[in-house]
């Protein structure tokens, strides 16, 4: 039997009162899951996880983690709840050392469990061991990358929200960021995962949503979401989604 | 030329450095310039003289700690005048500075401290007059100790505390979950968030290590100078030159911006005359902001 981690329903948020970006969205993630949000640029996804994570107003709707209703939780007290949240785009402190970005992040352990915590990090990214010192600033986005989901997993989130964990990577650093997504998986983490690399996010995802308008338009088993029409066109207006291999214009 | 200036320009620059303290964590962190932060000087220094008063007024006269001009309730007061100035601080955080940060406009918030600043010091001139005090009236012996530079007891004992606590703060801000936070703060206040920094924790911090240097350095000139309502105003040009000399949001860059601009306000003054002392802060706040804006440790936003 599933467990219902975290369950959006009918949400509605917006950065300005009266003009709402996500408009009755809803989503649920199951424990152990992989959930995909796709969309189009503008949908409101970034917008929808964020609204999740407490950084955009509320409008409407309820969000629950794991029951508990964490709709007004301010933005702060969400890795005590469980919601671990790695943001888009500026997800390290640059000028911070790669240890004291995670060192700030363990805030909510004891103070003891978070040596050890720091030390399971590194043992799990390698480079961010050997890049301890250096300002996270001076890593590359790749490494960035690592260092975001590293402090994010650092406070043993119940979910792990990530927005466009992929983007603006090199292809190299794609594949090992949608590698290490599906490792953290398999050591039990609850992954909801908004993506513009549809096809690779598919490839490690269980279900998908398709946000379009800030409302989810269409969900499915991730893996033949690829192949389904009405996501084509919902996704790219009327053109067909698969085209895009051959890179041909 | 005396070297005696190096003294004199260590102190100011000590006065000057623990105020600009004050000045950078409040432009790093709450991101404004409080153009009010010598106010909070002057009261901490009438707040200290008011402790000192009436723990005069309760135990009598006390005797003053062997070559010192004061005695243990300049340390008490001076302890209980940081404590005021912070409470005073956080008040004025959250009737005034808290209500204008919301409209997320710095310059709301900046002409919001130039009116709590006018307040602040006419307060002061209603209650305890524009004329100068003292905290001791007593002449201290300068002690020659080579070079022909004279020191005294008071200022060799505040030159200490000025190190105690510049090196406390440096190591509060770096090497504690605390100061990690208020540079989280300080470089992504949305982030900080995310990561589960309680922001309201971290203003409040600011504020009472800004009020409790501020308290200190208005104490120093009270001593070694004199206090009057205006004695915190008249740093704000220097204090704004240190911080911005040693790069916004940088402490050791502050302190030794304020260094800097101490000993070149006292060497001016020994080679062209004092009337040019303020013209020093001014001129080295204009080289600083043509040449190099970031500053001496600064870092260029990204
Ligand atoms: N901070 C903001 N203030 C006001 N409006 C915003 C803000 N951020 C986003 N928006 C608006 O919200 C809408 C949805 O943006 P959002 O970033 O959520 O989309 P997205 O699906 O994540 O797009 P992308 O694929 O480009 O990341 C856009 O019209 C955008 O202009
Ligand atoms: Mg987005």
């Amino acid at each position: 039997m599933s467990q219902t981690v975290l369950d959006v329903r009918d949400l509605e948020a917006g950065y300005e009162p009266g003009v709402p970006i996500v408009r009755g969205a809803s989503i649920t993630v199951d424990k152990g899951e992989i959930v995909v949000v796709l969309g189009p640029n503008g949908a409101g996804k970034s917008s929808l996880i964020k609204a999740v994570a407490g950084l955009v107003p509320i409008s409407r709707g309820k969000v629950l983690l794991d029951g508990n209703d964490i709709t007004a939780a301010p933005a702060h007290t969400m890795v005590r709840l469980g919601l671990a949240f790695v943001p888009q785009t500026e997800n390290v402190f640059p000028l911070m050392s790669v240890e004291d970005n995670l060192k700030v992040a363990c805030g909510i352990l004891e103070r003891r469990e978070a040596p050890a915590r720091i030390a399971e990090m590194y043992a799990m990214f390698p480079d961010l061991a050997r890049q301890k010192r250096s300002a996270a600033g001076n890593l590359s986005g790749g490494q960035r990358q690592m260092l975001a989901v590293a402090r994010a997993l650092i406070i043993h989130p119940k979910v792990l929200v990530l927005d466009e964990p992929s983007a603006g990577l090199s292809p190299k650093f794609v594949s090992m960021v949608f590698e290490m997504l599906s490792a953290i998986r398999k050591s039990g983490v609850t992954i909801l995962l908004v993506e513009q690399n549809a096809k690779a996010a598919l490839a490690i995802g269980d279900r998908a949503y398709v946000l379009v308008e800030g409302k989810e338009r269409h969900e499915g088993v991730a893996s033949t979401l690829w192949d389904d029409p009405v996501v084509a066109e919902l996704y790219l207006g009327q053109r067909p989604l698969k085209p895009e291999a051959g890179g041909a214009a | 030329m005396s070297l005696q200036f190096v003294v004199d320009g260590l102190l100011a620059g000590s006065m000057i450095g623990l105020g600009a303290i004050g000045v950078t964590l409040t432009y790093s962190i709450l991101r404004f310039s409080n153009f009010a932060h010598g106010d909070f000087m002057a009261w901490g220094a009438y707040a200290t003289l008011v402790c000192v008063g009436a723990i005069g007024a309760l135990f009598g006269k006390v005797a003053p700690i062997a070559p010192l001009s004061f005695g243990w309730p300049l340390i008490v007061g001076l302890i209980a005048g940081m404590a005021f100035t912070a409470l005073l601080v956080l008040l004025l955080d959250k009737v005034l500075f808290s209500r204008l940060r919301r409209q997320e406009q710095a310059i709301i918030v900046v002409m919001g401290s130039f009116g709590a600043s006018m307040a602040l010091r006419s307060l002061l001139e209603f209650i305890f007059t524009s004329r100068p005090t003292y905290f001791s009236r007593a002449i201290q012996i300068a002690m020659p100790v080579g070079l022909g530079i004279r020191i005294t007891p008071d200022q060799i004992a505040l030159l200490v505390l000025t190190v105690v606590l510049v090196v406390g703060v440096h190591l509060l801000t770096t090497r504690t979950q605390t100061g990690r936070s208020m540079q989280a703060m300080s470089q992504n206040p949305a982030l900080a968030r995310v990561v589960g920094i309680d922001v309201a924790g971290v203003v409040r911090v600011t504020w009472i290590i800004g009020a409790a240097l501020a308290c200190v350095a208005g104490v120093m000139i009270g001593i070694l100078i004199q206090i009057r309502p205006f004695m915190g105003f008249d740093m704000l040009l220097p204090m704004f030159a240190a911080a911005i000399l040693g790069g916004i949001g940088s402490i050791p860059g502050a302190v030794l911006g304020g260094l800097i601009i101490g000993l070149a306000e006292a060497g001016a003054v020994q080679l062209i005359g004092a009337e040019w002392r303020a013209a020093v802060s001014f001129i080295i706040l204009m080289a600083v902001l043509f040449v190099r804006p970031i500053g001496l440790f600064g870092v260029r936003e990204r």
